[in-house]
């Protein structure tokens, strides 16, 4: 009875958010030494799947664009091709060995109606999208961390006083609160980022107080502070690498929902500011005419998609390998 | 059981309390005022001056709050800046859109998101799971903006003339008018009475309206406004559902007492669905019931691309405007909601699993 | 399985129980009803039976004092059918002001009804070719024809108005038929509208200006050679041929040249880099600087795509005069608060429709001496627009505006850039489609091939019926189906044409405008229009201290600008 009571908090506690909680392996419990171990075991069952590795290659490519951005783009992101022969504002993909009649300049993705060529800024927003996830979810974590870490290992008014704040902005719908902090701080894209880390940062907080519950009272640290370790030490070195696991899994997630949700801010004119080549800008720029147009529209929601797409594949063949039991099930269905 | 609903009601409290300090706080520290997000380019400070006392803004922002909360404590939500209406009505008008296509959208998802879960449970790591698998990945990748606006795209101009064709955007087409079930039964219901809100309430909700009204013109006009909205909205809670129904359902698979029973001889279809669905399932409605909320945020997006007058978009328009009562109240009432529907999930538990009590 | 369906069940309608609760435990409290009857003269009840009582508006305070600035001396019914306003000062434009959708004539005994504000807002009863039916909240307003209209009865039983703020979305609909007209499509996609043998594109002419501004206090602003080179060195033909619709042309002056006086004196300088390098260089700043570029995400006749011209113009002033310029986009309300104060250190995109047809619309409103949002005003322009002001003749006036459009060209307090075009686009079976430059579409002269409805749709849902205090071209066009004034404009144009009034004609200083009211004619709830409901009508948007000066906003924003309140509380310092 009393198990079904804590699975019932347990649950009406994630207001939002699915928080991976799983038991730990018995690899990490037995402490951090053996923790190299732990990640080339996870590293083997994730390169078993072959969504995770698709989700690896497309990430890996999506990086090296990032890096080589200025070297695929044929133009800079935010020149004018006004007055180049044969561009015309809002024209369609023209690949030279498609069949696009040579005396057309070649434009992958066509050209947006500031008469810019469309592929170029598909190219360089990758790198705005990439630093937004990564930048974004560091923020958060850092600060759901410590939070999180503290309630956890405080127990008491403080835990209570933490959760109860984090309940209140877990009571918001996600994209409601961050368009309102936005719409305060104004708008920008350091802000959409900083607001959609505010909005995210409950769920790592919630993550790292649930492994700092459920090693607390272990043997292992039991040990430890009876030989007197440092609350600090205690923290940083027994207990907070036990919260790695399931947070790895939340922040590669996570990094995916980051860059969805900057742009959808910047679909609303909230987030990137033109003439930055931010996808879900680029997207807002060219909705009204999606029906005169609709390959403007096309690419950059494209390029979203399937940045994304690489951090899901990726954040759930992460669970199931850091998952012994969708791994044992795994390997004995396979 | 009755305690318990008293106790989670009573709990949830505080957060309410947080969520409206916070909306309040935050609503008043967006820059701009009202009268010139409303009145434009040709407001001057006189005019302002005098539109600021006509709302009662020229009071100290400790008063503003004081009489809020007065006023919410009454369960009054006052009028709106903008409109210059009672927020009840205005909610009477667009909570009913943004419940329909909220609704909509999570039957889409539960009606496919669960059965290709159990599919893909069951026929493990074949085409079919890697299909389905790679299909929710997919799903919850997809901006919602962007999938809506391809949607309209090919369904209102690629297939123009054929029958496929869907309006991309609005509730009705014009010309066809909803009778209000009351009117068209000749029920008698007296104006201003919580009576009468709350048929207008349900009035608004056109499809359940027309379904007792029996006016298939527009229950089937309603029906084909809705389908393109809803299906943009439901992909992510659609690829959750059956993610969440797989894995729950190959780790019901794998205990011993469904090995058990298939060791007995019970036909595989009985298995799965007497025993091991039914357990699965305890998972599946959490995630279900905390979808709603995210249905909720999506519906901003959902709404202004299909030009829908409902809570999100009307919500949206609401910090443009810095029309603070809408702000304030509409945010309240989606917190409740929220809550509430976290409290179902909670007792949804009892009903589906019958050893978990409720204390 | 059963059970569990009927779990799903019960947790569905507790959830909307619980969302009913939300919403509909809030029991409607009643409006506070108006404290005092209202305090007019003499409201006849019956004006047909009784002998009529003529009301009288005036103000209390002096005219053209520190206390009042406005334009109304006094407004007086002389008879049932005659009434008589007297001006603070001369107004040439006072026929083309009277005749604004704002001063529509409502009947007195339902302004009292309502006392001011309420009902007011929904449901508007005025003289119209249309008569309101009903407004489904967040989807349409449904218009009646008049059968008792005194003109040119409607050409359809039925009106009905949708509204879309997308203008894809806009377009499908009149592509599938399923609406008759719609405003302001896309400018892109004004070529498929005109090639489309199923639909007509009417253009809309370009009664506007879009400008780019520049605030005079702030470095390197101060400086006009700074000004002059950000006016010579921008390609404005570029941007209009690339960002605006067909019928949009580069401005070669501040105000259209479709206005009287609009455009005499010199045209706007060239295109000319060197020229404009020139001048930086005299300046200074041959190396150019670094600045701003404000602007809303706000879509405007004078701005179709502020987005995309935001951009060109930042790429041209880095191309051309090496200019480092930052775009930033603010809140509508906060960029209208700070531009207008002139806080704005940098460019700003801003524009101005035509309120009324007259010169003093566009160049007083922005260039006068209490306008800061230029920074400094020059005395060479206002002293010269106030007197232009004075004279009604525009021959006369020309000389005068010909000196202060050559002053606002070397001084350059801005640049004007384009006057935009837009349109409106009907199925090509509707006869009359028309597209009025000030926004008034007039739907009782529209025949959609043989239907008997009429299906509009525009970029947004009226925010309230009762157009004496709001300032939207959404409402107001709505408003203008319904309700009349003394005069109108014409169809598809700016000229003022009586409308409720047979004739208004002033007295030789244009100081007294004698109106005779049009008789027989009968409201829409059935009742007489007198001389008394015009009194009423503009005692209620006037008159600050009456207690039905409440409306929506309580700003009654035209009534304040363009003629200004009486007895309004003295503004505090």
């Amino acid at each position: 009875m009393s198990a079904a009571a804590s699975l019932i908090t347990h649950h009406s506690s994630l207001i939002m958010t699915q928080v991976t909680e799983f038991p730990l392996p018995d690899e990490v419990q037995r402490g951090a030494l053996e923790a190299n171990s732990l990640w080339r075991l996870t590293l083997r069952r994730l390169l078993r799947r072959p969504a995770s590795i698709i989700g690896l290659v497309i990430l890996g490519a999506l990086i090296l664009v990032a890096i080589l951005a200025p070297l695929i783009a044929p133009y800079d992101p935010i020149e004018n091709l006004i007055g180049v022969e044969g561009a015309e504002k809002g024209a369609t993909p023209c690949i030279h060995w498609l069949g696009c009649p040579a005396d057309r300049p070649q434009n992958i993705m066509g050209i947006d109606r500031n008469v810019r060529d469309l592929f170029s800024r598909v190219i360089f927003g990758t790198r705005i999208s990439l630093s937004v996830g990564f930048v974004t979810v560091g923020f958060a974590i850092i600060v759901g961390t410590v939070l999180g870490a503290i309630a956890g290992y405080a127990g008491g008014w403080v835990d209570d006083l933490i959760m109860r704040v984090l309940d209140v902005l877990l009571a918001f719908p996600f994209l409601l609160l961050a368009i309102a902090i936005v719409s305060v701080l104004g708008p920008g894209l350091v802000n959409a980022m900083l607001a959609i880390a505010i909005v995210s940062m409950p769920t790592y907080a919630r993550v790292v107080r649930g492994s700092v519950l459920s090693v607390r009272e272990q043997a292992f640290v039991e040990a430890s502070r009876a030989l007197g370790a440092s609350p600090y030490r205690l923290l940083f070195i027994r207990i907070l690498p036990n919260a790695l696991p399931p947070l790895i899994v939340q922040a590669t997630l996570g990094i995916g929902t980051a860059i969805l949700d900057t742009a959808a801010l910047s679909f609303i004119g909230l987030g990137a500011q033109p003439p930055d080549p931010e996808w879900g800008a680029m997207l807002a720029q060219e909705r009204s005419q999606v029906f005169v147009y609709p390959h403007l529209v096309f690419f950059p929601g494209l390029a979203i998609m399937l940045t994304v797409l690489a951090f899901t594949l990726l954040g759930d063949g992460l669970r199931d390998a850091l998952d012994p039991r969708l791994a044992q099930a795994g390997v004995k269905g396979g | 059981m009755v305690q318990y609903i008293i106790r989670r009601v009573l709990a949830s409290l505080p957060v309410l309390i947080g969520v409206l300090v916070v909306t309040f706080v935050l609503a008043r520290s967006i820059p701009g005022d009202p009268c010139k997000a409303m009145l434009g380019e040709k407001a001057t400070v006189e005019v302002c001056e005098r539109f600021n006392q006509a709302k009662g803004l020229d009071k100290p922002i400790t008063t503003q709050f004081a009489i809020y909360v007065r006023d919410i404590v009454r369960g009054d939500f006052g009028d709106s800046i903008r409109f210059n209406r009672p927020i009840t009505d205005i909610l009477i008008e667009r909570l009913p859109v943004t419940i329909e296509l909220g609704l909509s959208a999570l039957m889409i998802a539960l009606l496919v998101g669960i059965p290709a879960g159990i599919l893909s449970a069951i026929r493990q790591n074949s085409p079919i799971d890697i299909a389905t698998m790679i299909g929710a990945n997919i799903g919850v990748s997809m901006p919602v903006f962007w999938l809506g606006l391809m949607l309209a795209y090919v369904f209102a101009l690629l297939l123009k003339d054929t029958p496929l064709q869907l309006p991309p955007s609005g509730r009705l087409t014009a010309g066809v008018a909803s009778i209000p079930f009351y009117e068209a039964r000749g029920w008698i219901v007296t104006q201003g009475t919580l009576a009468a809100g709350l048929a207008e309430f349900l009035s608004n909700l056109l499809i359940l309206n027309s379904l007792i009204s029996l006016d298939w013109v527009v229950l089937a006009d309603a029906i084909k406004h809705l389908i393109l909205p809803a299906v943009a909205l439901s992909t992510i809670p659609m690829s959750i559902i059956a993610r969440m129904t797989r894995s729950s359902m190959l780790e019901v698979l794998g205990l011993d007492y469904v090995r058990t029973a298939k060791a007995k001889g019970l036909p595989g279809r009985r298995v799965i669905l007497k025993h091991a669905f039914r357990n699965a399932l305890l998972p599946v409605a959490t995630i279900a019931g905390l979808q709603l909320g995210a249905v909720l945020g999506g519906a901003i997006l959902t709404e202004s691309i299909f030009s829908l007058s409902g809570v999100g978009r009307s919500l949206y328009e609401a910090i443009t405007a810095r029309d603070y009562p809408i702000i304030q109240s509409f945010t309240l009432v989606i917190a409740v909601g929220y809550v509430a529907a976290n409290l179902l999930v909670d007792l949804s538990y009892a009903f589906i699993d019958p050893r978990i009590k409720l204390e | 399985m059963k059970r569990h369906r009927f779990t799903f069940l019960i947790v569905l309608a507790i959830t909307l129980a619980l969302f009913l609760a939300a919403c509909g435990g809030a029991a409607p409290t009643p409006a506070p009803e108006p404290t005092e009857p209202p305090v007019v003269e003499e409201p006849t009840a019956e004006p047909t039976e009784e002998p009529f009582a003529p009301m009288v508006l005036s103000t209390e305070q002096e005219c053209n004092s520190e206390a009042y600035a406005g334009e109304f001396k006094q407004i007086a019914a002389l008879d049932a059918h005659t009434v008589e306003f007297t001006l603070c000062r001369p107004d040439p434009a006072f026929l083309s002001k009277i005749a604004f959708t704002s001063f529509a004539i409502w009947p007195s005994e339902h302004l009292e009804s309502t006392g001011g504000t309420g009902e007011l807002l929904e449901k508007p009863i005025g003289t119209g070719p249309y008569m309101l039916d009903s407004w489904n909240r967040g989807d349409s307003v449904v218009f009646k024809r008049n059968p008792d209209y005194w003109g040119e009865p409607a050409k359809t039983e039925t009106l009905v108005f949708r509204w879309s703020s997308e203008a894809a979305a806009r377009l499908l609909e009149l592509q599938a038929g399923t609406v008759d007209g719609i405003d302001n499509p896309a400018p892109d996609s004004f070529e498929a509208i005109a090639a489309d043998s199923n639909l007509q594109l009417v253009e809309r002419p370009a009664l506007n200006i879009f400008y780019l501004a520049m605030t005079n206090t702030f470095e390197p602003f101060n400086d006009v050679r700074v000004r002059q080179a950000v006016a010579m060195g921008i390609d404005r033909q570029r941007i209009v041929d690339t960002f605006y619709p067909p019928g949009s042309e580069v401005a070669s002056h501040f105000t259209p040249c479709a206005i009287p006086n609009g455009c005499v004196g010199d045209a706007w300088y060239d295109f000319d880099v060197e020229a404009a390098r020139a001048l930086l260089a005299e300046a200074g700043l041959a190396d150019g600087f670094s600045t701003s570029i404000f602007y809303r995400d706000v879509v405007r006749g004078y701005l179709p795509d502020p987005g995309l011209v935001a951009q060109d113009i930042q790429s041209q002033l880095k191309e051309n005069l090496n200019i480092e310029a930052e775009i930033t986009v603010m809140e509508s309300g906060a960029f209208i608060e700070e531009s207008t104060a002139g806080r704005l250190d940098g460019f700003y995109l801003l524009g101005w429709g035509a309120d009324y047809p007259h010169i003093t619309n566009f160049l007083d409103f922005h260039f006068g001496e209490a306008n800061p949002q230029f920074g400094d005003p020059f005395p060479e322009i206002f002293d010269l627009l106030v007197q232009g002001a004075q004279i009604g003749d525009p021959a006369a006036a020309e000389d005068i505006y010909v000196q202060a459009n050559n002053a606002i060209r070397e001084l350059v307090p801005m640049v004007p850039v384009a006057h935009g075009g837009s349109g409106v686009a009907y199925r090509a079976d509707v006869v009359g489609g028309h597209a009025s430059p000030l926004g008034n579409e007039y739907m009782a002269v529209l025949q959609p091939g043989d239907r008997d409805q009429f299906v509009w749709m525009q970029n947004a849902e009226p925010i309230s019926l009762y157009c004496g205090d709001e300032t939207d071209g959404e409402s107001l066009r709505a408003c203008e189906q319904v309700m009349e004034a003394l005069y109108a404009y014409e169809v598809g144009g700016t000229a003022a044409e009586p409308a409720l009034a047979t004739s208004c004609e002033p007295n030789a200083d244009l100081t007294v405008w004698t109106c005779a009211l049009r008789e027989g004619v009968h409201f829409h709830d059935g009742s007489n229009f007198d001389a008394n409901d015009v009194i009423m009508s503009f005692t209620v948007g006037l008159d600050a201290a009456n207690p039905m000066h409440v409306g929506n906003t309580g700003a009654f924003e035209y009534y304040s600008y363009l003629w200004g309140l009486m007895n309004a509380p003295a503004a505090e310092e």
